[in-house]
């Protein structure tokens, strides 16, 4: 296979997603020049790559996309939805080619099939640029414009000029208007003039106040300037930029915001992530490395060499403060905005909702957070199965909305903040929102609860059991519009990256869902302990307190054991036995009892030593143990030993 | 008092608000020949602007305060000057009263 492939593939992804954002940025506002612009680059570039190899139609389809958008640059066509949908059509075919392209070198025959499908789409008619349509297109001067062009020139020529023509409305006197002296806000007012509309009326039929009134003016000010006085009353008035000395024509968007991917590019490199994996792993090595000083000072002062033991204590904290700043830097290099996750949303959000028929308008806020790669990347379909569900379930069919004086197109808004070392991401709709009655019903429907339990719960609480897993069935899809569907899958794995998953939701309002996250794998205190021959680490968080109990204290309940502590009954489990473990049956004399938090309830979990303790970087589990329960993920000790580190939350379930 | 008459005089003065239009077309419709002198006022709106417009009367005093747009008091004269005839019903009603 040819090695630029892997280069390609690369490229050719950055450039589809370059593409598509530029493509979506124009469906949303036609006028955006620099979209336009920015997505004909895309095209080009990447009809450039792809015309190194030979992927049959490919070649052909790019060109012929970056033919109309060509012709859309000069104005031949107008940028409208005949133009953008093939063009997203061909960008959605070559991504996915790009898989098949990187595994084989070249593109499969079920991606070729759909070329000549595509290439009729490209090749379809396009619409031609009519008198008023169009910005882009260099749109033929209206003719109260030159007219009014000609008195300017009168005046003077030089720079460029706006031409202003403004029709108040006949009441707007009474909205409190002042035609006559906004226009005068206008800077460099280089011709004003005004006349009446109509003929003056009889005086029984003159009304003071209505305005009859026609205003035309020029202006050497910007459009912008010029819209912004108008900002109110953009009905009323039309805006016209006159060729004059300046060749470029602004642009008339409304919208002049500077695209914000374009300005955070610079100053990058890139680098294989494996690389910075590799330095995280040894920053992690170092950190329990470091450690052994801790012994060896000890073995120091053994020999009755103290002063020899300072100075190792000492270079301990040294290097400890080094180390620790080499960590966070390298950590720092993982940390990649959430643009990454959030961007793939807009076309899929487009195709969702075009093929559910609902008209929704996606937010997308705060893309510019930055987390650990991996974390961004995972978050990714977590993110996509609450949007889907809102889109599905939340936001309701416009008539519904209209019904409900909502504004016909949903709102479903992805929000990212940043919060001290946590990420707090926030997929909100405003669509129905879930009835917590029904929830309660299918709970206990489900046996999940009983009906005095039920009843003593609060709204709030009931919702909760969304996220129960088997609480969704195929049954309760229409029950429940559908939210508990995998609902659970997406809290645990939200919580495998360390993270919450929390709900909110209001009849008629909406639903909200708040995922907070760490922003990086941070290092985490673990308590070592020792269970048969294993030792395993438990998040020291996890640990309310340790506790060493008499074999007498421990009572039998019903068929588990319990212990009062402080006049309390903590129900006692066996590490050994959670992990299913052939413990030699030890019963010795003493029992040492971590006390952890499950939920709301403390349980007393016996171990059959409690080690050392040891500040290290948790890992999530990748590969085969990825997703096995109770396993929060893996460390590395001191020695080179690997040790899981538990989730007791999860192994006392 | 922004709109006062002042012998033949109409004379606007400070701040000339909407509501003003009332007494200014008041006294343009019924003593049909009075000048306007606009040398006082600070503000005008454009509802008093349009009345002129409509009525025609004698402009006195060829200069406005700083404070208000002197390309208004242009305008308004190109628009006399450029429409010389005066809109003839107006002009036999307002004589006959």
């Amino acid at each position: 296979m040819d090695e630029l492939i892997p280069q390609f593939a690369i490229e050719a992804r950055e450039l589809v997603q370059q593409a598509s954002d530029d493509l979506l940025s124009l469906e949303a506002n036609p006028r955006k020049r620099e979209s336009l612009e920015s997505a004909f680059r895309a095209f080009h570039t990447l009809k450039g790559s792809v015309g190194l190899f030979d992927f049959g139609p490919m070649l052909g389809l790019l060109h012929q996309a970056e033919d109309l958008l060509s012709q859309a640059r000069v104005g031949k066509i107008v940028v409208d939805a005949t133009l953008i949908d093939p063009l997203l059509a061909v960008i959605e075919w070559v991504d996915s080619s790009i898989d098949g392209i990187s595994q084989t070198g070249r593109l499969s025959e079920a991606q070729e099939k759909q070329a000549p499908r595509l290439l009729r789409l490209l090749t379809g008619e396009m619409t031609e640029p009519d008198a008023n349509a169009g910005a882009d297109a260099p749109t033929p001067l209206p003719e109260w414009a030159s007219a009014l062009h000609e008195q300017a020139d009168l005046v003077d020529a030089g720079g460029s000029l706006i031409a202003v023509r403004y029709e108040p409305h006949p009441e707007c006197f009474f909205n409190g208007d002042d035609p006559l002296a906004t226009i005068s806000r206008l800077s460099d007012l280089r011709y004003l003039a005004f006349s009446l509309k109509e003929d003056p009326p009889l005086p029984q039929d003159y009304d003071p106040f209505r305005c009859n009134l026609l205003i035309e003016a020029i202006s050497g000010g910007s459009l912008a300037e010029a819209e912004a006085v108008f900002r109110l009353i953009p009905d009323q008035v039309k805006i016209f930029t006159l060729p004059g000395a300046t060749a470029k024509q602004a642009s008339a968007g409304p919208e002049a915001s500077p695209d914000r991917s374009t300005d955070r590019q610079s100053t990058t490199m890139r680098v294989d992530s494996a690389r910075i994996d590799k330095l995280i792993e040894i920053a992690g090595e170092l950190i329990t490395a470091k450690n052994g000083l801790v012994t060896l000072a000890e073995e120091a002062r053994g020999h009755g060499n103290d002063p020899l033991a300072r100075r190792i204590l000492a270079n301990h904290h040294e290097i400890e403060r080094l180390v620790a700043s080499l960590y966070s830097a390298v950590t720092q290099a993982r940390m990649i905005p959430l643009e990454h996750t959030f961007r793939r949303f807009p076309r899929l959000v487009r195709e969702t909702s075009a093929r559910l028929g609902k008209a929704l308008d996606l937010i997308i806020e705060g893309e510019t957070v930055e987390a650990d790669r991996e974390i961004v990347e995972e978050l990714f379909e977590p993110l996509l199965h609450l949007i889907r569900n809102g889109l599905d379930h939340g936001i309701e069919p416009e008539a519904d909305r209209l019904r409900q004086s909502k504004p016909p197109r949903g709102r479903l808004l992805l929000c990212a903040r940043q919060r001290g070392d946590q990420i707090e991401i926030e997929v909100a709709d405003d669509g129905s929102g879930m009835d917590p009655q029904r929830v309660r019903a299918a709970a206990i429907d489900r046996g999940l609860i009983s009906q005095g339990q039920a009843s003593a719960l609060s709204d709030r609480d009931i919702l909760q059991f969304v996220f129960a897993p088997g609480f969704s069935t195929a049954s309760s899809v229409s029950d429940l519009s559908g939210r508990g569907v995998g609902l659970d899958a997406v809290r645990s794995s939200v919580k495998r990256l360390g993270g919450t998953l929390e709900l909110q939701s209001t009849i008629g309002c909406g639903t909200s869902f708040v995922l907070k996250l760490p922003i990086s794998f941070s290092m985490t205190q673990l308590i070592v302990v020792q269970v048969g021959d294993e030792r395993y680490g438990i998040p020291i968080s996890d640990v309310i307190e340790t506790h060493k109990l008499a074999a007498s204290a421990v009572q039998s309940i019903r068929a588990g054991k319990a212990f009062v502590l402080r006049n309390r009954t903590i129900p006692l489990l066996r590490l050994g036995e959670l992990l299913q473990m052939q413990s030699p049956n030890s019963h010795s004399s003493d029992l040492k009892v971590l006390v952890v938090r499950a939920g709301e309830e403390e349980i007393g979990v016996s171990v059959d030593a409690i080690a050392e303790r040891a500040e290290t970087l948790t890992r999530p589990l990748a590969g085969l143990l990825h997703g096995v329960p109770g396993i929060a993920g893996t460390t590395l000790l001191g020695d080179g030993k690997v040790l899981l580190v538990l989730n007791m939350e999860e192994l006392v379930q | 008092m922004t709109v006062s008459l002042k012998t033949d005089t109409i004379i606007l003065s400070g701040t000339c608000g909407a509501e003003e239009v009332e007494t200014l077309v008041g006294y343009l419709e019924s003593l049909p020949g009075l000048s306007v002198d606009l040398g006082a006022a600070t503000a005008i709106h454009t509802a008093l602007w349009q009345a002129l417009m409509v009525f025609r009367p004698r402009m006195v005093g060829a200069s406005m305060s700083s404070l208000v747009d002197n390309r208004l008091l242009l305008a308004l004269n190109a628009f006399l000057d450029d429409t010389q005839e005066p809109p003839v019903k107006l002009a036999e009603s307002s004589s006959s009263q």
